[in-house]
């Protein structure tokens, strides 16, 4: 007798199925039909079952999207190369099925159509960011929470060697860096890939001249140190 | 056993140097080792965030002590007994810190955000009892390495729960026995070279132990 499918189980098929049903009840509940022949469902999960296996209302749509950006964090790892930006390139793609409804969209004129389906993703983020109480009115916790894990796995998977607090300066750059990518993608995804690389060139461009003024400054340290010493004061 | 400097005593280490565990980090003999390029997966989120605190407060204790010394060194380098004393034991730490360093990304730990604290607050320790003279510095030296030298002891108890099956566990182990060990060796350096003879020892070590006991239970957390 085959063993019923786990939760985890169908929560990964149901991911599979976002870019065509969206962040939806609709989707969990169709993940049944798509289980290996021998386990397959003739019929969606009924809502009981949908809320029993998942959470009730939005709780389940919740749980679909952590599942779903959890999917984005695994998929990085099979980037075509470990540099850092194939690896964001990556995880902007892993967007991209979710937004292809949208024709090159300019920012001043939305068809009726894209804007439903742009909302889908928007409000993918926007139900993570309500919070279960009243306050506080917007939690920003989850939006961190995904840019950071992105970044951490970004920089893991790219061999980063930052230690100590640099750790967390390097981090921070590109989370930062990231967010900005997908806000953009939101408004303009044609252009998302090359604004992306722009940032990281800007980023490393700023980086390099922070490391050669620290090495300036370091420099004059050393030689006003030598002058203090030769007149005895050190 | 007495050294070639008069009046320090050191005592042997009974470890064949070939064979320190840290040797795996320091001095690689395998590329891509899975024991130090991995991490265990198949633990459960309690053992991972008990390894995470873990390894996150062995590397501030190792970044505190590297400042201790430094601290101690500022101001009792220059001393022809007790600086290459405090010298050789530094070297030893930084050994440490460079092993810790790679432990900390190897099993993609969080290093704790407090490591500025860590090192302002070691080289202020270290310089501060040096001032007070080389007995206090020595005084000091044993009241952190009798905490640390604990906390490691409490940590390999706390690691008899981690699955041995992925080969980063046994390494890590036999890593901290060895860093416990070496702890406790300074702590007898310390003694021995009258540690014990320093101003108030007794306030002097419960004020830095207990200070040392707090930084232990802020870098678990940040």
């Amino acid at each position: 007798m085959a063993l019923s499918p786990s939760r985890s189980q169908l929560l990964k098929i149901a991911t599979s199925l976002v870019p065509t049903y969206g962040f939806t009840r609709e989707t969990l509940s169709r993940s049944v039909l798509e289980l290996p022949k021998d386990k397959a469902h003739s019929e969606p999960l009924s809502e009981n079952a949908v809320s029993s296996l998942f959470g009730s209302r939005d709780y389940a749509k919740k749980t679909l999207i952590e599942a779903w950006l959890s999917e984005g964090i695994t998929q990085m790892a099979s980037a075509p190369s470990p540099s850092l930006g194939h690896v964001l390139h990556a995880r902007l793609s892993y967007n991209e099925p979710v937004l292809h409804y949208l024709p090159e969209v300019s920012c001043s004129s939305y068809k009726s159509d894209s804007v439903a389906e742009m909302k889908n993703i928007l409000q993918a983020f926007a139900l993570l960011a309500s919070p279960e109480r009243a306050l506080p009115p917007l939690d920003p916790r989850p939006a961190l929470k995904h840019v950071s894990r992105i970044a951490d796995e970004a920089s893991y998977i790219s061999g980063d060697d930052s230690a100590q607090l640099s750790w967390y300066t390097r981090r921070a750059s590109l989370a930062t860096i990231y967010s900005a990518a997908e806000l953009h993608q939101f408004t303009s995804p044609g252009t998302a890939h090359a604004f992306l690389d722009s940032l990281l060139t800007g980023s490393s461009a700023l980086k390099q001249s922070v490391d050669e003024v620290q090495l300036f400054s370091s420099y004059v340290l050393q030689s006003w140190k030598g002058i203090l010493r030769s007149k005895g004061i050190l | 056993m007495l050294s070639s400097f008069t009046g320090i005593q050191r005592f042997p280490r009974c470890i064949n140097r070939r064979l320190l565990a840290s040797f795996a980090y320091t001095k690689p003999s395998l590329a891509n080792d899975p024991a130090t390029h991995s991490t265990p997966l198949d633990i459960t989120d309690e053992q991972r965030a008990a390894l995470d605190s873990a390894l996150r407060v062995d590397q501030a204790g190792e970044v505190a002590a590297n400042w201790i010394y430094y601290g101690q060194h500022f101001i009792l380098g220059k001393q022809p007994v007790t600086g290459p004393l405090i010298q050789e034991m530094w070297e030893q730490e930084k050994k440490h810190l460079a092993v810790m360093d790679k432990m900390q990304l190897q099993h993609r730990v969080r290093p704790t955000i407090l490591m500025d604290f860590a090192k302002i607050g070691g080289f202020g320790l270290g310089a501060a009892t040096a001032l007070m003279g080389k007995e206090a510095a020595m005084a000091c030296t044993e009241a952190v390495e009798t905490v640390i030298g604990e906390h490691y002891d409490d940590q390999l108890k706390e690691m008899e729960s981690l699955p041995s099956a992925h080969p980063s566990v046994p390494l890590l182990k036999e890593v901290v026995k060895e860093f416990r060990d070496d702890e406790l060796e300074h702590l007898d350096i310390a003694v021995v070279n009258h540690a014990q003879r320093a101003p108030g020892h007794a306030l002097l070590s419960t004020v830095i132990g207990a200070g040392c006991k707090v930084a232990i239970e802020l870098c678990k957390r940040f």
